[in-house]
């Protein structure tokens, strides 16, 4: 099967207080990064996997985070890994 | 993958996530990609296409639109958009976007004979405004008139509206909309004094079943259609009963799919009424309190030249509106008539079925919301049909609250907002006034600043009438703004193309694509369109939803309020008034019709600091100040206070829309129900409060056959209509690729056994004829559409298979909107007429593909 | 007659006509004149190569590149699913419905396809050999980001 390579991105409700913890530990996860939110509670979150399956997983050790509320999948892209893609034009029909 | 493109995306889901929790990202944190260039601009903008009003996040980079999706945000849809919301992106780009005006031309002057040839503005509008003023002078107003749109913003149709009443005194006015959804917006005043629905899309999530009567839902409204498959797959309890004259996706997915003879609808609903009041099931608290009893006048005619013979023969073909006052038992009496045996004679549903719903309708438990769509309006007793199901939710007082309610959606993206609120009809004005009203004339010339009595109360052409006048010469200056109605209006090739060509008349067009329309016209204004502008749309729920301009129209296209307000400057106040007009106010001897009506202190009190800053807005830098702010606050006065409230114009930037009436800064939900609408007086629970005396109206009227019927010479029913990826007769989905090649051509849907009974094959081309004329298509017995024996069904977005051509302009006497889904035709093999060539000569069609 | 001829190509500049690609038929202006006579061109085969299309942007519903003549997808079954549900992924080999489909409208993760996306017509379109009827210019954000830094020439596409 080809390789895929996926990116989306989760809006994290957290408690307040916890939102910082929250985020460091979510930042220590592979793939992921937060843009922000820290302030509102409501954490802006980049997947990026090589699997669905690996979003859901994630998806689901985020649910369970001490101060996490409810973690929203807002965006999902994925797309084979094309070595030659990066050739501009290649893809005009 | 390359890292740019990886880091764009992720930049794109960070942003996406951002606007969903509407968070404002440090600037730092938005440039995941590698420099400021790589970001998109997001914002919200209703989508373009139909009346559900999704809400769509634009991604705009480098002034082009780039990508698009449905917005999390948006209460309609959260974050779901149907195929054509999808590719919204694509929609401006078609590669032959009209870009300079262009006028029928020869020896370099106008000449109606001549071909289209690119010229000025200042050419155009000169070459108009000469037509129009002497049309004026030797015609009057009455000769002037103007097809507007359900696709206008609310700005143009309100601009629009001005011009043509208040400057040009003429209520020639209509939109497209007439051809949608007239029978259900005459049927709303008729029955609750005040048009559109009185609940809203929470009624989805909150019935225990939904009736749809003459609706595919599942192609023309998908996103509706989603939130009602999912209250049907998440609640086992949940029903759909789907009647329509032939099968289709929603049908699939129905528990009941009711298939009925064309045009008796009407006699299952008076059945079911029947049902009801036989069963015991009439909710008498509520009758008594809130409900009136009339009956319709009967043999109403059929909406045709008033020569043809059905109109001569028939009893009330001139006043077919009026009704008289009833009681309880003359109703019951009525509907007495529509016993289970007589429904299923005419209809021919199977008893069962026909059974199951009236009980489901008669269950006090169940909460039933019905929809309706063209099968309904588009229909010669389409306000029959109206009423008809409003008589059976005012029965059992299954009304105005959450879950419960009838419910009318709509084709185009502001038929509510434009057509119907801000009053494009002929005969309408503002928040429901109505022209033939000389008090609303009288609000509106206050609100206006215009001498009293200025305004016109006679009722103007409506949409098929316009084309009558124009064929007959009476209309001579006609302006078609943002419609395709040479494509879509009835019986084209007899009673529309002969009065573009009427050598008396000037046809002036304004679209972004050389439509057929277009075509045909003798001038034609090249437009901006949808986020090219600043605009405002009104959805089916009563939702008003703003959007900025978001990227710049292409070369010298411009917005129609910028045509409609830039034209009005080539007229005075004297040109076009007559004396005892400007005598009653000499300030605006001399003044010219945009100063009077743009320029009166109202419209011109914004200044352009007031646009929202990093977003253009090419018509308020025209004119000099925020045109759509300074019409939203005069525009909203005309119905704050008396049950259609608007927010403040800056309201409807910041939020997802909100339904109408807006009081004290919160929307109505379910109106004429206390505890949700502001209006309903304290202690009293609902008030149906358009009407004087605060009662519903149940209108009770009999099953009429319809203006055609199949006979030996025409044997087929034909039903007209639309496919999930093509809207606005495809002028602009038909230039996004992918959705032109899901469907790329129309095809004639027939039953297997009608095509093998005419010896015809799938695929094999045919001729669809009528008594008005006939157009050549290729058969199909498979796909989405499952036809009954002696019904096709024929798309019309496809303008090389015309099939208007083929299509009766009947109406309905009350609404005046079209009936496209009932005429009477036959199917032939297209053999190319005898030529006389020897045997061995090729086949004249084998060069063509 | 030279002007005609000038102002008969100027107009037909101004239409685009250049643009509009090689038609079966007049599908998006109409016949010339209005009243003629049209032929219905060959109905369109349908694409079946199982190639996946690059999207448009990333919120793009993928396309369908095979027939879907005949399947069900009514209350009792969705054939869809029957290949692109991520249990039969494997022996399909059909790419996974996109985990955005397993939400409901109030954000909540379900185990499988969320029931407001069971129409999965709404959005996903199969494709026919219909050639375009005329070049669409939407331009892919890529396009726009990259050239100038790569070749310093924003003209040469």
């Amino acid at each position: 099967m080809a390789e895929e390579f996926h990116v989306s991105s989760l809006v994290v409700h957290c408690r307040r207080e916890h939102a910082g913890t929250a985020a460091a530990a979510i930042e220590a996860m592979e793939g992921l990064e937060v843009h922000g939110g820290i302030a509102e509670g409501k954490l802006v979150v980049t997947l990026e996997t090589t699997s669905e399956a690996a979003i859901v997983e994630r998806l689901n050790a985020i649910q369970v985070m001490d101060g996490v509320l409810a973690a929203t999948l807002v965006f999902h892209h994925a797309e084979p890994i094309e070595p030659c893609e990066a050739i501009p034009g290649s893809r005009t029909p | 993958m390359t890292l740019s493109r990886r880091d764009l995306l992720k930049a794109e889901a960070a942003a996406a996530a951002a606007m969903a929790a509407s968070i404002i990202l440090p600037a730092e944190a938005q440039n995941v990609a590698r420099g400021e260039e790589l970001r998109l601009k997001w914002d919200k903008a209703p989508c373009r296409f139909c009346g559900t009003g999704c809400g769509v996040m634009v991604g705009v980079k480098d002034g082009r639109v780039v990508a698009t999706h449905g917005d999390m945000r948006a209460e309609v849809n959260r974050g779901l958009n149907c195929v054509k919301g999808y590719f919204l992106s694509k929609i401006m780009y078609g590669a032959d976007r009209l870009t300079r005006p262009l006028m029928r031309m020869r020896g370099g002057r106008f000449d109606k004979d001549g071909e289209l040839t690119p010229v000025t503005w200042d050419q155009a509008f000169d070459t108009m405004a000469a037509h129009w003023k002497r049309v004026l002078r030797e015609k009057g107003p009455e000769a002037v008139g103007m097809f507007g749109s359900g696709q206008w913003t609310m700005f143009e149709g309100y601009a629009a509206s001005k011009l043509m009443r208040a400057g040009f005194r003429s209520n020639n006015l209509d939109p497209n909309a007439r051809h949608c959804m007239a029978s259900a917006a005459v049927t709303f005043i008729r029955t609750f004094g005040s048009d559109e629905p009185m609940g809203c899309y929470d009624d989805f999530e909150h019935a225990d079943a939904f009736v749809l009567w003459g609706s595919n839902m599942a192609e023309m409204h998908p996103i509706l259609w989603t939130r009602i498959t999912d209250r049907r797959l998440s609640a086992d309890h949940v029903r759909i009963h789907t009647l329509s004259t032939y099968e289709h996706r929603t049908t699939d997915l129905s528990d009941a799919g009711l298939v009925f003879r064309p045009g008796t609808d009407l006699a299952i609903l008076n059945y079911i009424a029947n049902h009801i009041i036989q069963s015991g099931a009439v909710n008498r608290d509520f009758v008594q309190k809130h409900v009136n009893f009339r009956l319709a006048n009967t043999d109403i005619g059929y909406g045709l030249r008033p020569d043809h013979t059905l109109e001569v023969r028939a009893q009330h073909a001139n006043d077919a509106a009026v009704s008289q006052p009833a009681d309880f038992d003359a109703y019951a009496k009525l509907v007495g008539e529509y016993t289970l045996d007589r429904a299923h004679e005419i209809s021919g549903v199977p008893k069962p079925q026909l059974e199951a719903l009236a009980r489901l309708y008669a269950d006090p438990k169940a909460k039933v919301m019905s929809l309706w769509t063209m099968g309904f309006n588009q229909h010669v007793r389409g306000v029959w049909a109206n009423h008809m199901v409003y008589n059976i939710h005012l029965l059992t007082g299954k009304i105005s609250e959450p879950g419960n309610g009838p419910f009318s959606l709509t084709g185009q993206p502001s038929a509510c907002g434009t057509a119907r609120e801000v009053g494009c009809f002929s005969h309408r004005l503002p928040a429901d006034m109505q022209v033939t009203n000389p008090d609303h004339r009288k609000v509106m010339e206050e609100i206006w600043k215009l001498p009293p009595g200025l305004l016109p109360g006679k009722v103007g052409f409506h949409a098929v009438q316009q084309d009558r006048m124009l064929k007959d010469g009476k209309l001579n200056a006609y302006w078609i703004m943002c419609n395709n109605n040479l494509q879509t209006a009835p019986n084209t090739s007899n009673e529309t193309y002969p009065g573009y060509r009427n050598p008396a008349n000037l046809i002036v067009c304004s679209d972004p694509y050389p439509t057929v329309t277009a075509m045909a016209a003798d001038i034609v204004l090249p437009t901006a369109m949808w986020v090219e502008k600043e605009g405002a749309y009104g959805n089916a729920e009563r939702r008003t939803q703003f959007w900025h301009e978001l990227v710049q129209a292409p070369g010298e296209a411009r917005s129609d309020l910028w045509q409609v307000m830039e034209f009005s400057r080539r007229f005075t106040t004297d040109e076009v008034w007559p004396a005892e007009m400007l005598a009653k106010a000499p300030e605006y001897r001399g003044k010219t019709l945009y100063e009077v009506l743009f320029r009166n202190g109202q419209v011109d009190r914004f200044p352009l600091s007031d646009i929202a800053p990093g977003y253009a807005n090419h018509e308020s830098k025209a004119f000099g100040f925020y045109v759509q702010k300074g019409i939203w606050e005069e525009y909203i006065r005309c119905g704050n206070g008396h049950g259609h409230d608007y927010a403040p114009f800056d309201t409807y930037h910041e939020v997802r829309g909100l339904r109408w009436p807006v009081v004290d800064g919160k929307e109505t939900r379910w109106r004429y129900r206390e505890g949700y609408d502001p209006y309903v007086e304290k202690g009293a629970g609902l008030q149906f409060y358009g009407n004087p005396d605060k009662r519903a109206n149940i209108m009770g009227a009999p099953y009429e056959p319809p203006a055609e019927t199949p006979d030996r010479d025409f044997d087929l029913w034909l039903v007209t209509g639309r496919v999930l990826e093509h809207w606005h007769s495809g002028s602009m989905t038909l230039r996004v690729p992918e959705l032109y090649r899901a469907f790329p051509g129309a095809v004639l849907f027939m039953h297997p056994e009608d095509a093998q009974a005419r010896d015809l094959r799938r695929g094999q081309e045919v001729r669809i004829v009528s008594r008005r004329g006939e157009i050549r298509s290729r058969v199909e017995t498979r796909g989405r559409n499952h036809m009954p024996r002696g019904v096709v069904f024929v798309p019309f977005f496809d303008a090389s298979q015309l099939i208007n051509k083929v299509t009766l302009d009947a109406t309905d006497p009350i609404s005046k909107q079209t009936d496209y889904k009932k005429c009477a035709v036959k199917v032939v093999a297209a053999v190319d007429r005898p030529v006389v060539t020897p045997a061995s000569a090729p086949d004249p069609r084998a060069g063509l593909r | 007659m030279r002007p005609r001829l000038l102002l008969a190509a100027m107009a037909a500049a101004c239409l685009g006509a250049g643009t509009l690609l090689a038609q079966d038929a007049p599908r998006l202006r109409g016949p010339e004149p209005f009243t003629r006579e049209q032929p219905a061109p060959p109905m369109q085969r349908a694409i079946t190569n199982d190639v996946r299309v690059r999207r448009n942007y990333p919120d793009q519903p993928p396309l369908i590149p095979h027939a879907i003549e005949g399947y069900a997808l009514d209350l009792n079954a969705n054939k869809c699913m029957s290949c692109h549900a991520r249990r039969f992924t494997e022996q399909s080999q059909a790419p996974m419905i996109s985990v955005t489909h397993y939400q409901d409208r109030e954000g909540n993760t379900l185990g499988g396809l969320a029931p407001r996306r069971y129409a999965c017509l709404s959005c996903h379109v199969p494709q026919t050999e219909a050639r375009p009827l005329v070049e669409n210019r939407f331009t892919d954000m890529d396009a726009l980001a990259e050239p100038e830094r790569q070749t310093g020439n924003r003209g040469g596409r």
